[in-house]
């Protein structure tokens, strides 16, 4: 990370709250991580920490009532995206920040052609263009995400598609009007381990192309390491660990991220005559509406202490590198370091 | 070519089907009715003449003879004469047909449109107050018997203040416009509450699903994923629902043109109830089974246009 790149995107504190009939959550409590141009940020965590919230309050999709944006700020190249009119933010979503979902099978409309659900997105965002360079721009975005023979396949519906498919047309459409961000949420948890693959290598490859940043969510670790540049581990709305994605592989500093680590499955371990058990992290996510006092990971982790119990307060995230690159944990008893995995 | 051929194995459905609606009128008419001549002639006639009834009407054949009889009137459209009025049946028919389409047409597009935009309306406010309002209403209205929607309307806006005529009908296209005018608004008032709750809950299953969330993710307007997005996948309910009413339409109306006095066919329909005419009630029977097929036939092609899903097979 020498070269000096852009900032796109800047969400600082952002708190995401739902109201229900058992009170109110924070879905999202304090969350702050950047998006560079041309880089990745991979958002990692269980379901229900808030990642998909997140990326849905950067869209302005959170379905209001019941949620809103409390406080904190998402910035897109410096401007307030959160309370921004309604009118402006369609401006933007779909053109400047896109987004592509877990679920392929069902994210495209059914009854309009996939030619059809490209070109509307281009209508929207660039009117200057006529039918024709819309139909032409359908095929070449098809192209461009490597379905073949795109000429036939924009008069096809999604259900003559596959799973894999469907995804890579999803792309298309985010990737139509060039954003300058890409949201990705979950989007190969659905798919064959060899269509994740493609997938992955896919938004690799366009994102050379085209030099957008992307926030990929997930909870497969094994996708953060092979796509993301840095990464943010999410537990109960917050951010627990945050560093650039090899640091925190090698030397994962939260009890949390270590175990997400060790959950894993290797091959190593299943090589040896003796096939060792799968690690767990022990214990559930406690609920949003009964949060301990102190750190939320502390009925779960192994280095549990005192002070986690709310004699401190909340740990808040430190920084916890010894050379350059900041590396943040939230954590009072740190782990040592190598004691991680490694990539 | 696919459409054309299965459109054309859906009419030859018609056959049996058509056979069944006659073995059905046949039994009724035919074996468990009373004498038809006890009801033509009342009860002094002679025997002679009872004998020579029978002859006319071919009721002195053989059962099997009779129901051929009842399924060569159903094919050829050939229904007989009226028993009360002596006109010939299918004469009745084409001079009933215009003023009744002058009424449904109309009846059926305006409340068709009406109940899917105010659908629309409160799907897209769901659970406020306008949706709150309109399912009062709506429950208000539908509670209400359409026999006291017609007196109502003729006594207060026919007769009170007199925006319309009562009662009556006068053919041609201007003309029979003050005639139909409050029948379909009638109409409209007391069939709009049912249909808006119909149509409201489809779009609903609709309006959660991931594609609309897609929509919203690439910068769609609310109102334009409504119409375009929601409104084309609601369309299967919507339209099976909406079209098969045409057919009950015809029956249904049997009510309003009698107390409108408009010559329809369900006016005709209740003349000959009345009168005990069977070869009418036979007629209209057959009329109504064979609309029935036709608008199913309608609703399965138009099922195709609306969702590539579906393929006729």
């Amino acid at each position: 990370m020498t070269e000096k790149v852009e900032k796109v995107l800047e969400v600082k504190d952002l708190v995401v709250e739902f109201k229900t009939d058992r009170g109110t959550i924070k879905a999202v409590n304090g969350v702050n991580f950047d998006v560079f141009k041309g880089r990745t940020v991979g958002i990692v965590g269980e379901s229900g920490s808030g990642k998909s919230v997140s990326a849905l309050a950067i869209m302005g999709l959170i379905p209001n009532p019941p949620g809103r944006v409390a406080s904190g700020q998402i910035l897109f190249n410096g401007k307030s995206l959160v309370n921004m009119p309604a009118g402006e933010m369609r401006k933007i979503r779909g053109n400047k920040i896109a987004m592509i979902f877990q679920e392929p099978m069902t994210s495209l409309n059914p009854v309009f052609t996939i030619g059809n659900q490209i070109e509307e997105v281009i209508e929207l965002h660039q009117p200057q263009l006529s039918k024709k360079e819309r139909e032409a721009k359908a095929v070449d975005m098809l192209r461009l995400v490597g379905i073949p023979s795109p000429e036939k396949r924009v008069k096809e519906y999604p259900h003559q598609l596959s799973g894999g498919m469907r995804q890579r047309v999803m792309i298309a459409i985010a990737l139509s009007c060039e954003p300058d961000i890409l949201i990705a949420d979950e989007p190969t948890t659905a798919l064959d381990v060899t269509i994740q693959a493609q997938i992955l290598e896919l938004m690799k490859k366009l994102q050379k192309e085209l030099g957008m940043g992307i926030i990929l969510i997930t909870h497969d670790l094994g996708v953060v390491a092979e796509t993301c540049d840095t990464v943010a581990v999410m537990y109960c709305g917050q951010i627990v660990e945050s560093a650039d994605v090899k640091t925190l592989f090698n030397h994962p500093r939260h009890p949390y991220t270590k175990g997400l680590m060790n959950s894993i499955p290797s091959f190593d371990s299943t090589a040896g005559h003796k096939k060792e058990r799968l690690q767990t992290i022990e214990g559930m996510v406690p609920s949003l509406f009964d949060l301990p006092a102190g750190c939320n990971f502390q009925d779960r982790c192994v280095n549990v202490t005192e002070h986690c119990r709310g004699s401190l307060g909340e740990p808040i995230l430190r920084d916890m590198a010894d050379e350059g690159a900041t590396h943040l944990a939230a954590c009072f008893n740190p782990l040592k370091k190598f004691e991680g995995k490694g990539l | 070519m696919n459409m054309y051929s299965y459109i054309l194995r859906r009419l030859l459905y018609v056959i049996p089907v058509l056979l069944g609606v006659c073995f059905i009128i046949f039994i009724i008419f035919n074996v468990v009715a009373p004498d038809p001549a006890y009801v033509l002639l009342g009860r002094h006639a002679t025997i002679e003449q009872i004998n020579q009834l029978h002859k006319e009407l071919g009721t002195d054949l053989p059962f099997w003879n009779q129901y051929l009889n009842t399924v060569k009137t159903a094919f050829t459209f050939d229904f007989g004469s009226s028993w009360s009025s002596k006109q010939q049946i299918s004469e009745m028919i084409k001079a009933g047909a215009g003023p009744s389409l002058t009424l449904t047409v109309p009846l059926f597009i305006i409340t068709f449109i009406v109940s899917i935009s105010i659908a629309l309306l409160v799907s897209f406010y769901r659970g406020g107050f306008i949706d709150k309002f309109v399912l009062l209403l709506s429950i208000a209205m539908m509670s209400i018997s359409s026999l006291a929607y017609i007196l109502f309307g003729q006594w207060f806006f026919a007769y009170k203040l007199g925006w319309f005529e009562i009662a009556g009908y006068e053919p041609g296209f201007p003309n029979f416009i003050p005639y139909t005018v409050l029948p379909v608004l009638l109409y409209l008032a007391f069939s709009w509450g049912p249909d808006t709750r119909f149509y409201r809950s489809m779009i609903l299953d609709e309006v959660y699903q991931d594609y609309v969330r897609t929509a919203r993710a690439k910068g769609v307007g609310e109102l334009s994923i409504m119409f375009k997005h929601v409104l084309k996948n609601a369309m299967v309910p919507i339209l099976t629902y909406g079209i098969i009413q045409i057919p009950m339409l015809f029956l249904g109306l049997l009510l309003a043109e009698s107390f409108f006095g408009i010559p329809g066919l369900g006016n005709i329909t209740i003349k000959a109830l009345n009168t005990s005419d069977f070869p009418v009630i036979k007629a209209m029977t057959i009329l109504s089974a064979l609309a029935f097929i036709v608008f199913g036939v309608i609703t399965d092609v138009l099922y195709t246009i609306v969702d590539p899903r579906m393929k006729l097979k």
